[in-house]
């Protein structure tokens, strides 16, 4: 193995912790074009990390599958977003159920949770114990986001992350699917975060709000 | 032949009409090659053997019956931004088109995507009113399913690891001919098969309504438009069950059936439990029809769950029934709806004199959907009761008589209520349109003739679906 594979790979071992810092400090945030920008931010280290591995492993679709991800991730949705944030014109604070340290703590553990959970898997898969605990707990984190969070938007910024980290997983245990999957994958994603925002103004139209915890008319 | 029926944006119900008929032209076509010769394989990623003709037929029927009502239906439909007659049908083509490209794919990832895409799809029909309870069905069922879904596609993936670990060419380890091919080799990571299951049972087993992943259920089917109603019960719910099958059958093969088969019996045990009770409770009638809906995915998932030739058997011909039973009880309550403004069952008496052709569709239905001779459901529910005591599984089959006891209580006392009476609300009395007559009347047939006798063709097709999942 070469000096720049090595490099690649150490460099895929740390990209971890750059995630495990925008779930923290995504958990901490209280506004949500913060939780937007950090949701860019990871996108950009996976980004980086499937670089890496296009790098180590020589392989042309990742490439094109970094590309995507880059355009897609870091650079549409994020866009998207802050255009839907501008144009509601609503109060833009995330409006958590949970105080934010309570918020922190509850992701910290999380990621706690998750190093003990893919413990078992490690061995057998041999994979980086760093980078699938990673993919583990932006999955329980983008959960958590969804739960405890009012706005419609922070629900959908909890889905991408939870997706990221689907993502991450199949990437770090399978090197990607096949690349018409991803392709698939990335359009359904897209139309999901479209029609997702067209929901939201949908709600706000219809309520005067953005509080889905109010939404309770349907019951029983 | 698909491309056909995908779209068709014109405001004339005609055009939709004619489409669902090439639709269905299309799919007896694909029906028939594969009766004559067996699996069919177009490309990479395009496939059907006799399970997916099986659902295929199934789709092809009830979307036709759904297209003819929904043209009567649509005459009264409030007007909107994406909510009008012409973006229903759009649309409903763009849905129907998701659901069949999910039994055409060869490939487990293509399956997930078609199936994140009918949710998709579907999320503006259920939001189609624009009302405050539309919304927040439509909002609701969006993000429960995607993050369902999203489950799903960890276990795809974990299936897909599996099969690399096995030894799988990577290109070709999601195509469920080349998983049930290898499916042995799977079995050297037992615990990632385990893991992949149950992940896709939670995943699809969120769109199929299992309890307790069954919350958007009955808000999308109570808010959404009645013809819409009865495509996500009849159809969508299928779809996702066709997802469960292709895995359990990979899973059973690789591991043994032990793991998944208790996984499906206890999901369908909660299921059949919990929506049997809730249906004794509602107020709504489009609430206790989607109730039962889980109801009877619940059976379906025991009579997989048990297996054995008259298990399976009998629970693809039970989605079959079921999606017929269903079609017809959502047009009767589109017919209640317009004529009374309310589904509130409080408020709806004396149907039996103002709507009789309704009445009588809805006891048609109903006495069906409780599982009565002579209709279809009985049928299937006797096969898969027979297998529950064939194969000693008691509990389930005890169970499985209590909860049909307490549904057919639910409903008998629901529905009486309704009949009888003096209606506090004035009925509009609108005429019935001819097209909705045909499509009920069209139901009802088809669940008294599998009732009494099955078509033979039909009896082959079945079971070579079900040699399919062995």
């Amino acid at each position: 193995m070469g000096l720049m594979e090595l490099a690649a790979t150490k460099a895929l071992a740390s990209a971890a912790v750059l995630l495990f810092i925008t779930v923290l400090m995504m958990a901490s945030a209280k506004r949500i074009s913060t939780c937007i920008v950090l949701f860019g931010a990871q996108s950009a280290v996976l980004t980086s990390q499937i670089l890496a591995l296009a790098f180590v492993h020589k392989s042309a679709e990742m490439y094109i599958v970094a590309a995507m991800v880059f355009v897609i991730k870091v650079l549409a949705i994020p866009l998207a977003l802050f255009r839907i944030v501008e144009r509601l014109n609503a109060p833009r604070e995330v409006a958590s159920s949970t105080t934010s340290s309570q918020s922190v703590f509850t992701a910290a553990g999380l990621i706690l949770l998750s190093f003990y959970a893919v413990r078992p898997y490690v061995q057998t898969l041999g994979v980086e114990e760093d980078m699938l605990a990673a993919a583990v707990a932006l999955i329980l984190t983008g959960a958590f986001l969804m739960v405890s969070r009012k706005k419609a938007l922070m629900q959908v910024i909890g889905l991408l992350v939870l997706e990221n980290g689907i993502f991450l997983a199949a990437l770090t245990t399978t090197f990607g699917m096949p690349l018409v999957i991803e392709i698939g994958i990335f359009f359904d994603l897209l139309m999901g975060v479209f029609l997702m925002g067209l929901f939201v103004f949908r709600i706000r139209d219809t309520f005067d709000h953005l509080d889905v915890s109010k939404l309770r008319k349907l019951r029983g | 032949m698909l491309v056909l029926a995908c779209r068709s944006a014109r405001a004339a119900a005609s055009v939709a009409l004619s489409t669902g008929t090439l639709e269905l032209a299309a799919i007896a076509n694909v029906a028939w090659k594969v009766h004559t010769a067996g699996a069919l394989q177009t490309g990479r990623y395009l496939r059907a053997d006799a399970l997916t003709s099986f659902f295929l037929a199934n789709i092809g029927l009830i979307s036709v019956i759904v297209l003819a009502y929904s043209v009567g239906y649509l005459r009264h439909i409030p007007e909107g931004r994406f909510s009008s007659p012409r973006w229903f049908y759009a649309l409903f083509f763009l849905f129907l088109f998701t659901m069949v490209a999910v039994y055409l794919s060869a490939n487990l990832g293509m399956l997930w995507i078609f199936v994140e895409a009918t949710t998709l799809a579907s999320a503006l029909l259920v939001g189609f009113y624009n009302t405050e309870g539309a919304v927040e069905a439509g909002w609701k069922y969006l993000i429960v399913c995607t993050v369902g879904i999203a489950f799903a596609l960890f276990g795809t993936i974990a299936l897909y690891l599996a099969a690399v670990k096995g030894g799988v060419n990577p290109e070709s380890a999601l195509d469920w001919t080349v998983l049930m091919a290898a499916a042995p080799k799977l079995g050297v990571v037992p615990d990632l098969v385990k893991l992949a299951f149950v992940f896709v049972v939670v995943g699809y087993g969120t769109k199929i309504g299992f309890v307790p992943m069954h919350s958007w259920l009955p808000d999308a089917h109570a808010e959404a438009p009645s013809p819409i109603s009865a495509m996500l019960s009849a159809v969508l719910l299928n779809c996702a069950l066709y997802a469960v099958l292709r895995f359990d059958a990979i899973v059973s093969r690789a591991i043994g059936s032990g793991f998944s088969h208790t996984l499906l019996l206890v999901f369908g045990g909660m299921s059949i439990t919990v929506a049997a009770f809730l249906m004794v409770v509602q107020r709504d009638l489009k609430r206790l029809f989607a109730y039962s809906s889980i109801e009877h995915m619940g059976i379906v998932a025991l009579g997989i769950g048990m297996g054995g030739m008259l298990g399976t058997y009998g629970a693809l011909l039970h989605t079959f029934n079921h999606s017929i039973a269903k079609a017809l009880l959502f047009f009767g309550a589109g017919n209640v709806r317009e004529n009374f403004g309310t589904l509130s069952m409080e408020k709806i008496r004396g149907m039996a004199k103002s709507m009789p052709w309704t009445t009588g569709a809805l006891v048609v239905g109903g006495l069906s959907i409780v599982g009565l001779p002579p209709f279809g459901l009985f049928v299937s529910e006797f096969m898969i009761l027979t297998q529950a005591f064939i194969g000693s599984h008691y509990f389930v089959a005890v169970l499985l008589l209590a909860v049909l006891s307490v549904v057919f209580g639910a409903m008998l006392q629901h529905f009486q209520g309704m009949f009888g009476g003096d209606a506090e609300v004035r009925p509009a009395k609108l005429k019935l349109a001819t097209s909705d007559f045909a499509a009920m009347s069209v139901c009802a047939v088809c669940l008294v003739v599998l009732g009494i006798h099955i078509p033979q063709a039909f009896t082959a097709m079945l079971h070579a679906a079900v040699v399919v999942l062995r």
